[in-house]
């Protein structure tokens, strides 16, 4: 798959720009996903997924075609997730989530033909309610999270989308981690 | 063994995959004779366990249609121009 993509960049890069529709069909879901866990909000995420990779393709030229290129489009897509909860109030999440907005959407993006058994719910409402517990989390630490466990990035990768050393991601994990244990723990 | 400072660090590595065979002796030996790390150790086991089985996420419908027509246009190569 990884060849395919080369193939596309290349031919992005020559100016087809129709060549860039098989990259963003192929990498949206995981771009979705980690601007949907890093800013809590479906219509955000959505923003912030677009410019992602509307950046990636105005600045394609920049990227080296030796390195891997989901790890350059996770960076984009994290870093613009940050700059966004930068610019938030604090407390901007827990009012969104008020909202219920976000709740409905999770309901909405469950694939049509999945049934919902009592049991089913039951472990919605649990994954809600994990999710906003990762969201409760410092974007710092939310982001290895993100990364290491919703992506299952490894750590030599989140160190190098995240552009920290492998060090300082261990000890984010380590500490996301603990930071969990005790909210998850009565769950 | 320490339990906060060394054994714990060693249940994160452990996590990471990282762990040696003679850590993860030292780890397995620790954990069997204290109760308090090994429920602090069941408790992050658990906590992965919660956070990784969490559904898919699909983007939303039309998503790759909108990025590719919001995509700056492409200039028009001109052979010909008077």
């Amino acid at each position: 798959m990884e060849t395919m993509i080369k193939q596309k960049i290349k031919q992005v890069k020559k100016g087809d720009q129709a060549a860039f529709e098989d990259i963003v069909s192929f990498y949206q879901n995981k771009v979705y996903h980690i601007c949907l866990r890093m800013i809590g909000n479906s219509y955000e995420a959505e923003d912030l997924a677009q410019e992602a990779f509307i950046r990636a393709y105005t600045n394609l030229h920049t990227f080296d075609e030796r390195r891997k290129f989901s790890t350059w489009l996770y960076r984009i897509a994290t870093n613009l997730s940050i700059d966004r909860i930068r610019k938030k109030k604090p407390d901007y999440h827990l009012d969104a989530e008020v909202k219920g907005t976000d709740g409905l959407d999770m309901y909405s993006q469950l694939a049509a033909d999945q049934a919902l058994p009592e049991e089913e719910v039951e472990s919605l409402e649990l994954q809600t309610y994990i999710h906003k517990e990762i969201l409760a989390l410092p974007p710092k630490y939310r982001s290895v999270i993100v990364l290491r466990y919703l992506d299952e990035l490894a750590l030599q990768e989140i160190a190098e989308v995240l552009d920290i050393p492998v060090g300082t991601v261990k000890t984010r994990v380590h500490r996301g981690r603990e930071a969990l244990r005790k909210r998850l723990r009565h769950v | 063994m320490n339990c906060r400072k060394e054994a714990i660090t060693l249940m994160h590595k452990y996590l990471d995959g990282e762990l040696n065979t003679e850590e993860e002796r030292r780890l397995r030996d620790h954990l069997q004779s204290c109760p308090s790390c090994q429920s602090h150790f069941h408790e992050l086991k658990r906590t992965t366990t919660l956070i990784t089985n969490t559904s898919p996420v699909s983007a939303p419908p039309r998503f790759t249609a909108n990025v590719m027509n919001s995509l700056p246009k492409q200039k028009k190569r001109r052979n010909y121009i008077r």
